[in-house]
């Protein structure tokens, strides 16, 4: 136990006292946002600061002042296709819109064409998509007022409905719940429970792999059993990766609360309101907050956090024993891919499986692959916050720790004999004769 | 009292046999010579003695104990596949190693400062492996095999690789250490590296012992009674004790022969009969090498 504690601790503190673990993991956290941030700004920005010319050639007399897409401005004109383009050049205009004379008094018509859109470059296709809806809601306004319905009889024809969804426990308790929210978590963790596998895998491949190829590994088997000595870098490598995964769970936590407050003010004077329910007094920014709270509000978060930790080390221990494998058996990176197949293949199965998963998170697929130790952590992760059965939960965990124990002690008969072997041309019936060799 | 005994160790591996029945016995503070061309199963005997790997068959006694974890600690083990990591500073690493060897890290930081200060490394302390001259790292090797001061000291193959210099100062490291108690197995398939430090020998060739003793033992039993002589003037007959098996003329009167004795008679016996015939200049016994002897007992296997 002391053997594989100093490994660990070794694999720990030269990995941690790098420059760039420091680096990916404050840095991590600071970036995702900001690229969010970024986006976002110039995605708004854009159609504020470029007020674009759009000149209007209405043939048909109803379209007066009706466009206000913001990013444009609208001057409206008459005449002939021609003079609207020579317009368009002489004012060097973004673009035309030209609308047709309209017969509106032909009750059985419902499709209008004609209607065209000039410009200098390619338009998107949402901007197409605003002007298209403006054009034939401009038209339906003016049909219905000479059909003769009231606008105010029309309002009042509306019904509006919202689903709001609840989760109903067997005790009869119900709680609100989101499907986007659980969406959202579901595939964030499933996907960083993925990434990690991949990082830190190689990791520990590669630091099997340096032992191996600067020879020092038979120097340390003759101190330390191999079998620690793997236990000790799997150990060590995820107790790395466990570190800035709670670094960045503080770090996020921490930034979103200050993000969360910075919009509303002070999230306690938000619970106030709420309290008194005064939201009618809350600014936008304090309202969104108040929803972000009460979104988080509806969400397990202690289940899920206990779950992620759970899953993401149980798929750690699982697939880093089978890297290591791979690393003790090769003697180069180069040689190691024919072997990774087989571990990147259920990764790669459970990553993709997570979309129809999260479509119907309580379907057969679902339920099956969340069973399956090498694809569990993901799936189950993502099945998770739209709710899972207990006893779905705990046999899920209970294979995993079947399958992960599996795979180390399968991994450890590996290692052993690869670790010492040395410019042999491996291939899979050579690592199943390791396999049954007696040390 | 033997530090180390094995007997009767089989190794075979999927379909090659590595060990065959081998038996050795290691004297205390003795320095012993497992010698064997490459492929013989010497590093396999080794890493049995490790307990990095397990025989089939046999059994290994240390200090008349049988093989269990803690005699890891008594062990330092130079292997002939060796090296350091690279990225790893000098201090760290030796403390890293010792401490897997069970030494605490104050007794460990100690003993790390003694060395690099007998081996004048002190300054390089801080450094990684990889800025460290290749003698360099050999020599923090060393350091690294012996740091827990080890009662059995094995190297296997502990000269190639070491420029002269340091096979030197090593060689001196060793037999200091020799003197105060240890005992060092030297493996290797360069026999005249290790011939004048070893006083026992065991010989190992296609995984089976093919001779142990004294290395005096083995010299004496594979004496040939074949002298070298160079003399001056003619020499034109001998007793028939004495047979001359080739005679060269060195330049002017002087001569160079091999005389062949006859077996039971001792160098005196034929200088007394030199010295009535002629004028000896030299007298060299011809002792065959432990080398020589290998050869002879593997070729003379190959005929039989």
């Amino acid at each position: 136990m002391n053997q594989i504690f100093l490994v660990l601790k070794r694999e720990y503190m030269t990995r941690v006292k790098k420059k760039s673990f420091l680096l990916a993991t404050l840095l991590t956290p600071l970036i995702l946002p900001s690229i969010i941030f970024v986006i976002v700004y110039f995605g708004t920005r854009d159609k504020k600061s470029n007020q674009d010319d759009i000149i209007v050639l209405d043939q048909s007399g109803y379209f007066t002042d009706t466009f206000n897409e913001s990013g444009y401005a609208f001057e409206y004109m008459t005449g002939s296709l021609e003079d609207g383009k020579a317009a368009m050049a002489e004012k060097e205009a973004f673009g035309l819109i030209f609308i047709p004379p309209v017969d509106l008094e032909d009750k059985a018509k419902t499709s209008y064409d004609g209607f065209a859109f000039y410009s200098k470059t390619n338009p998107s296709f949402r901007v197409l998509q605003d002007f298209e809806k403006t054009i034939s809601t401009k038209l339906e306004d003016v049909k219905l007022q000479k059909s003769g319905l009231d606008q105010e009889v029309l309002k009042s024809l509306d019904a509006r409905v919202s689903l709001e969804s609840f989760n109903l426990t067997d005790e009869g308790e119900e709680s609100k719940s989101n499907a986007g929210l659980s969406y959202a978590i579901g595939y964030g963790t499933g996907f960083l429970i993925y990434i990690f596998i991949f990082v830190y895998g190689s990791q520990i491949m590669q630091s099997v792999l340096d032992e191996k190829t600067s020879r020092i590994v038979e120097v340390i088997v003759s101190s330390v059993r191999p079998f620690q000595l793997m236990m000790g870098k799997v150990l060590g490598v995820g107790a790395v990766g466990f570190t800035q995964l709670l670094i960045w769970i503080v770090l996020i936590g921490g930034l979103s609360t200050v993000g969360v407050s910075l919009l509303g003010g002070g999230s306690q004077e938000v619970m106030d309101a709420m309290a008194q329910g005064q939201s009618a007094d809350l600014t936008q920014g304090q309202e969104m907050a108040m929803k972000i709270q009460e979104l988080i509000a509806t969400i397990p978060v202690g289940k899920i956090l206990f779950s992620f930790l759970f899953f993401f080390l149980g798929a750690y221990f699982l697939y880093g024993a089978l890297y290591a494998a791979v690393g003790s058996a090769v003697d180069s990176i180069q040689d190691a891919q024919q072997f990774m197949l087989p571990i990147v293949l259920p990764i790669l199965a459970a990553i993709m499986s997570m979309f129809f998963v999260l479509e119907d998170p309580n379907g057969g697929l679902a339920v099956t692959l969340s069973m399956i130790p090498f694809t569990s952590p993901i799936i189950m992760m993502a099945r998770i916050p739209f709710g899972v059965p207990d006893w779905q939960l705990a046999l899920s965990m209970i294979l995993l720790v079947v399958g992960f124990v599996g795979t180390i002690w399968l991994a450890g008969r590996i290692y052993r004999i690869g670790i010492l072997m040395y410019g042999v041309k491996v291939n899979w019936k050579i690592i199943a004769k390791w396999f049954t060799m007696k040390v | 009292m033997n530090i180390l005994e094995a007997h009767h160790v089989s190794k075979s591996y999927a379909q090659h046999r590595a060990l065959n029945d081998v038996s050795i016995s290691i004297p205390k503070q003795s320095i012993f010579g497992l010698l064997g061309p490459n492929g013989a199963g010497k590093t396999t005997l080794i890493r049995i003695i490790n307990q990095i790997i397990m025989s089939d068959e046999g059994n290994v006694l240390i200090n008349g104990e049988k093989l269990n974890p803690s005699h890891v600690k008594i062990i330092g083990y130079l292997p002939e596949e060796r090296g350091l990591y690279k990225k790893m500073k000098v201090g760290e690493q030796l403390m890293y190693l010792a401490q897997l060897k069970g030494l605490s890290s104050g007794e460990a930081r100690i003993r790390i400062k003694k060395w690099l200060e007998k081996l004048e490394l002190t300054e390089w302390a801080g450094k990684k492996v990889e800025d460290l001259s290749k003698g360099m790292a050999q020599k923090i090797q060393f350091i690294a095999t012996v740091l827990h001061e080890p009662k059995l000291l094995i190297l296997d193959e502990p000269f190639s690789g070491f420029d002269p210099v340091n096979a030197n100062l090593i060689k001196d490291e060793i037999l200091e250490l020799r003197e105060k108690g240890a005992t060092v197995i030297f493996s290797t398939h360069r026999m005249e590296s290790v011939e004048q430090l070893c006083e026992n020998i065991a010989m190992i060739n296609k995984s089976q012992k093919i001779l142990d003793g004294t290395k005096k033992e083995i010299k004496d039993s594979y004496r040939s009674d074949k002298y070298n002589v160079q003399y001056k003037g003619k020499i034109s007959e001998l007793s028939g004790d004495f047979q001359l098996l080739e005679t060269k003329n060195i330049e002017d009167d002087m001569f160079e022969a091999t005389i062949q004795a006859k077996a039971g008679l001792n160098p005196n016996d034929l200088l007394r009969e030199l010295i009535n015939k002629t004028e000896v200049h030299s007298f060299i016994e011809l002792i065959p090498s432990i080398n020589d002897i290998f050869i002879s007992i593997v070729e003379g296997g190959k005929k039989s």
